[in-house]
């Protein structure tokens, strides 16, 4: 019986978004080798809502931690679960709290690690991972060794799998073991709150993003129009979000989100490979830039050389009378 | 107060990379640097340390001997001392081994906060802070913008969905800063000097009490191939913004991107 379990956040109540994609993720792994999916649920109605994984792909559920204390305090019940049921695989979202989640099993078991990957396979119960590495220039393809134990920790960046729809079913709920761990220390004293709840770039299927080009908060109020014609968000990189036009929150790339829509729009954005990271999944990209010669114009399917200040405006217009009539 | 600063040499960000027949990065193939987000958290050090809430800086590495000029491009930005963890057993070593050998090191160096970039260029990972942590027993406060000391802990301030929060954590610590820390001092020319001729310590497995049997990489690569290559962007270029605007909307509706 080969179990894969997955981490899944709750967020005020309810299972994040990449919650939801690494149930259905870890349902299909689990079922090519005979067992169920595990959630290890953590955060704010952890308790509560745990049962309801079910109707998302999972078998189980086993509750680490249902408050809203940073994630990686967990991390005690979390390595105690993983040892007891020793899963063959347990998938991390690749974001900060799911890699610190992630790391912190690997020194602790011991395990292999993977990710963030493309792709897993099961080959004859051998789990092999394949991963986008050193920038996107190689596609590798890696697997544990023989002495690794039983488990293997795989990250997962947000769109590689797709939530089920239409599930219905409850996990069977359990209470997770524990066992001491130095990050039951660590706390949040302070939280700042600068924006209001900002769009998930992660989930979004349309992002139109903005760069230097596009020139100060004016530029972007224009980028929102465009982005809500689409019925998409708006992201940046990182020399927007550093000019503070943007918040943080929003920067695309090696440093901020990696991103997944069918559609990406970057206007006034050179293509910086550590842009092009958190992008290049995207299904179609579009640019608009002035420079005939920038590199973005090397990854785009369509590449459009003019002045952003003229064209988002007249663009935006098209597509909403498009869209009327 | 003594922080560490791990920092890794890694092939240059835009250089053509490939792999060895055994799949192994080809290490001799491209120009070596340091770990672009390390050097974030090497200028968050020095900046501790100018600040007076730090009176010692050591960067430490683990690699082949090459690795050594990592450690001299980071002391010619500041700092005390450095060293290097080398050992010809460690070729192949993946994130479960490397933290266990920095661990020891950080064991032996006994820092308050042992200071980390983000992420490694060419592992994309970030999971050796919080390995590193597991191993030593240690709060982990990964991803900060900042790092902060106070009396007897350390704090980050680190990204969350509507704004920022303030972690905290009694020392010793294991801490991982972001590229929101401030842009990284040149080295100047005096400091390059200065680096050139300061004497690095040097430790093996052995001296590290650790041994290669017990230190068995837990994942190995057995692929590689390039990506496939995308066929060249469609242009549109020397027409009026109206006329780009149209052609624009056209191709997004061709392929069904507009509802
Ligand atoms: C360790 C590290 C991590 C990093 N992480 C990230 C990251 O996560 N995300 C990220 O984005 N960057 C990241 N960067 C920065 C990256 O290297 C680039 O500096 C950055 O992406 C550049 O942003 P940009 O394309 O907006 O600006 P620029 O490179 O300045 O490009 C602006 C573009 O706008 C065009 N333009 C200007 N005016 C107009 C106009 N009127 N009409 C049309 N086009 C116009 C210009 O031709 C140009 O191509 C990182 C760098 C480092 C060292
Ligand atoms: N071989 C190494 N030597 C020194 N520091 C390292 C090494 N590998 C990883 N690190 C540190 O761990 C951080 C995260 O790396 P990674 O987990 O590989 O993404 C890096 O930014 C370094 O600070």
């Amino acid at each position: 019986m080969a179990d894969v379990a997955f981490l899944a956040e709750f967020v005020d109540g309810a299972p994040s978004r990449s919650a939801l994609e690494l149930a259905a993720g870890a349902a299909e792994l689990a079922a090519a080798g005979g067992g169920v999916a595990v959630g290890l649920a953590y955060g704010p109605g952890a308790g509560e809502g745990a049962g309801a994984l079910g109707a998302a792909g999972a078998g189980r559920a086993v509750v680490l931690g249902s408050d809203a204390a940073p994630a990686v305090t967990v991390a005690g019940p979390l390595v105690a679960s993983v040892r007891e049921a020793a899963p063959q695989a347990v998938l991390a979202p690749a974001t900060p709290n799911g890699r610190d989640l992630a790391a912190i099993l690997v020194g602790s078991l011991g395990a292999a690690a993977f990710g963030p990957i493309r792709a897993v396979r099961m080959e004859g119960g051998q789990i092999r991972c394949e991963m986008s590495t050193l920038q996107g220039s190689v596609i590798t393809v890696s697997e544990p060794t023989s002495e690794a134990p039983a488990t293997a920790v795989i990250l997962v960046s947000a769109g590689t799998y797709a939530p089920r729809e239409g599930g219905s079913g409850s996990a069977a709920v359990s209470a997770a073991p524990t066992e001491d761990s130095p990050q039951s220390s660590v706390r949040v004293v302070e939280t700042q709150a600068e924006t209001a709840a900002i769009a998930a770039l992660e989930e979004a299927d349309v992002i139109v993003a903005g760069g230097r080009g596009v020139g100060g908060e004016a530029g972007f109020a224009e980028l929102e129009k465009l982005a809500a014609a689409l019925g998409g968000v708006v992201g940046a990189s990182r020399a927007a979000a550093d000019a503070g036009w943007v918040p943080y929150q929003l920067q695309i790339g090696q440093t901020g989100k990696v991103v997944k829509p069918a559609l990406y729009m970057a206007v006034g954005i050179s293509g910086a490979i550590q842009h092009r990271v958190g992008m290049q999944a995207a299904e179609h990209v579009v640019a608009i830039n002035r420079d005939p010669d920038a590199p973005i114009g090397e990854f785009a399917d369509l590449f459009v050389v003019g002045d952003l200040f003229e064209i988002v405006p007249r663009l935006t217009a098209q597509i909403e009378q498009r869209r009327g009539a | 107060m003594k922080i560490a600063v791990c920092v890794k040499q890694v092939p240059a960000t835009t250089a053509e990379k490939r792999y060895t027949p055994d799949l192994r990065l080809d290490r001799t193939a491209t120009e070596a640097i340091v770990n672009p987000l390390d050097e974030y958290a090497i200028e968050q050090a020095l900046r501790l340390k100018e600040a007076g809430q730090a009176d010692e800086i050591v960067f430490l590495s683990m690699g082949p001997e090459g690795a050594a000029e990592a450690v001299r491009r980071a002391l010619a930005m500041g700092g005390d001392a450095g060293v290097l963890v080398t050992d010809p057993a460690l070729a192949g070593a993946d994130e479960w081994v490397t933290a266990k050998v920095l661990a020891a090191a950080l064991d032996k160096l006994a820092p308050e906060v042992s200071l980390m970039g983000m992420a490694s260029d060419d592992a994309r990972g970030s999971l050796v802070p919080g390995a590193v942590a597991a191993v030593r027993g240690l709060p982990l406060l990964a991803y900060g913008s900042e790092l902060r000391l106070t009396d007897g802990a350390a704090q980050v301030r680190r990204l969350n969905p509507t704004g920022f929060d303030i972690l905290e954590a009694p020392l010793p610590v294991v801490a991982s800063v972001t590229d929101q820390v401030g842009e990284p001092r040149y080295a100047s020319l005096k400091g390059i000097m200065a680096a050139r001729r300061m004497e690095l310590t040097t430790w093996s497995l052995a001296d590290l009490g650790l041994e290669a049997a017990a230190l068995t990489a837990r994942s190995r690569m057995v692929e590689a191939r390039p990506p496939a290559t995308k066929p060249p962007a469609e242009r549109i270029t020397g027409v009026g913004a109206d006329e780009a605007a149209t052609r624009i909307t056209d191709w997004l509706a061709s392929r069904k991107l507009i509802a």
